[in-house]
């Protein structure tokens, strides 16, 4: 009731102004969905009139068809299954295993200043380029390709939460210091609270690191899976198959990122 | 009466790679219980380093400190409050005010909470107990801190230019609330500051300080009327102690020019 006496109070210049912050946010919206339409529209109207070849583009409604049959036999759930697990084992993995590595350099420094270098060089080097070693080491399938997964994720997310904890005010570390804190308290009190928000863009990025590892532990070597689709789709020239995948791809990868970002929303809050 | 604090022939150096730095000169100086004294000095004479050694966070290259009669500084009778506030964003006011309890976990934990609960009620802040720290102005900011410092009933309070990072006007009431808040509560405080009026204003005793390495060089008492400091400007002694420790100061300058 309040709220809405207030609102007749505001002149009309607000009224405009509210409208007008209404209006562009309905034509954002719109055109971001005629850009889909227009796409999809037009790729299913150049390959329906042969103007592209749909054996090499594919087409909406055959991937669509794909996606069905894919669907009914089960399999599409199977592969998208051991993606999406091979995935979230690899993030898990990696966040929590980076996050404590970062706590232990952030621990002792000497061991901190030790690793550096190796770090540095960790972070620089392509994983992808690991990918014989990792074969050989943990052997060919899931394994491995979990094994990639975590490697890239790893380096950016030690790197990144040490940066955080780092950073922290000095001043507040004093402070604690004077009211007789151990380096426990220093650690849970402070520094872990304090370094949430960078945890969270971490969390994102690996989101998407994640799926890149997984794929492409899928292309290294894998029997089943979406990134074994999309090789195997590219080699027999189904391209149909590599679109279906790849779109599945887009949702599942879609989806966890909203996860997190709820994830974020719900700590801003609090 | 009694004195809490005292610094006997205190030496300090500081160590870096390529130098020593020579901070602290014999410097000597009392500050009894219940008394509000100050550090003036030229910035960089060394003034925090005083501090960081009251509050145990370094130690004496030679000399002696004394606390409450002892010569190991027991931690747990200062209480430390920074130029900046240094509230935790992500806990509420009462869970910054409870932090040292929370790392202390003393025995008496329940009287504690509720002593800070009674400050929280008593300085007006208890209505914002459960709200962060960035709804609540500088001013009140800096209240919440002292009495974050208050909880821990330490007996010395060290005040290392707590309203500095304040506009003036906000500084000059905080000030006041600081002075009673801490008279009342009749504690011991020792501030650091720039600014010679609030010194002259808010002491029972001002010790000046020499540029580095700084050596104490003048003890003056005070004994101005007024029962708050912004009273207390208006005492007909303020400009001419003001003079006289102005010229304390850049008297300083000038020698160290030469």
């Amino acid at each position: 009731m309040k709220k809405q006496n207030k609102q007749i109070n505001f002149s009309k210049a607000h009224k405009e102004y509210v409208k007008k912050l209404r209006r562009d946010k309905f034509v954002i919206i719109f055109f971001r969905i005629f850009v889909l339409i227009a796409f999809l529209g037009l790729w299913e109207l150049l390959t329906y009139f042969n103007i592209l070849d749909p054996f090499f583009v594919s087409s909406p409604s055959r991937i669509i068809a794909q996606l069905g049959t894919l669907a009914q036999s089960g399999t599409l759930f199977t592969h998208a299954w051991i993606t999406l697990y091979e995935t979230l084992i690899g993030f898990a993995i990696a966040t929590i295993l980076g996050y404590l590595i970062a706590v232990l350099l952030w621990w002792n420094e000497k061991v901190r200043k030790i690793f550096e270098p190796y770090v540095v060089v960790l972070n620089s080097l392509p994983k992808i380029a690991l990918g014989p070693v990792i074969i050989l080491w943990v052997g060919a399938g899931t394994s491995a390709i979990i094994t990639m997964c975590v490697l890239i994720c790893i380096v950016i997310t030690t790197m990144s939460m040490l940066s955080a904890f780092l950073s922290v005010e000095e001043g507040k570390i004093l402070l604690l210091k004077s009211m007789n804190a151990n380096k426990f308290q220093i650690l849970f009190k402070l520094v872990l609270p304090n370094s949430m928000p960078e945890f969270i863009s971490v969390l994102k990025i690996n989101v998407g690191m994640s799926w890149v590892g997984s794929i492409m532990g899928e292309y290294l070597t894998s029997k089943a899976g979406l990134g074994y689709l999309i090789v195997y789709g590219g080699q027999i020239f189904k391209i149909d198959l590599v679109m279906a995948s790849t779109f599945v791809l887009c949702i599942l990868a879609f989806g966890m990122y909203y996860l997190v970002s709820l994830l974020e929303k719900r700590y801003q809050r609090r | 009466m009694e004195n809490l604090l005292t610094f006997k022939n205190v030496n300090y150096f500081y160590q870096t790679k390529n130098d020593e730095i020579f901070a602290l000169n014999n410097v000597n100086f009392t500050i009894e219980k219940q008394s509000f004294a100050s550090l003036v000095g030229p910035s960089g004479c060394g003034k925090t380093t005083i501090l960081s050694l009251t509050a145990g966070l370094l130690k004496p290259s030679s000399g002696e400190i004394l606390l409450d009669g002892e010569n190991k500084i027991n931690t747990k009778k200062i209480g430390y409050m920074f130029q900046k506030d240094f509230l935790f964003e992500w806990r509420s006011v009462w869970k910054n005010i409870t932090l040292g309890i929370e790392i202390q976990h003393p025995k008496n934990k329940d009287e504690k909470l509720s002593f800070a609960e009674e400050l929280l009620k008593k300085y007006d802040l208890y209505n914002f107990r459960n709200q962060k720290p960035r709804s609540l102005s500088g001013g009140m900011r800096q209240r919440v801190a002292l009495i974050r410092t208050l909880a821990l009933e330490p007996k010395l309070l060290l005040l290392d230019e707590p309203f500095s990072a304040l506009d003036f006007q906000t500084r000059l009431s905080v000030c006041d609330d600081v002075y009673e808040i801490i008279k009342s509560e009749k504690k011991t405080a020792l501030l650091v500051t720039h600014d010679i009026s609030e010194a002259i204003s808010m002491s029972d005793k001002i010790i000046v300080l020499s540029a580095r390495p700084a050596t104490v060089k003048d003890n003056i008492i005070l004994n101005l009327e007024g029962k708050t400091p912004l009273k207390k400007r208006e005492d007909k002694s303020f400009a001419r102690l003001f003079d006289k420790i102005w010229s304390e100061l850049t008297n300083e300058k000038t020698e160290q020019t030469n």
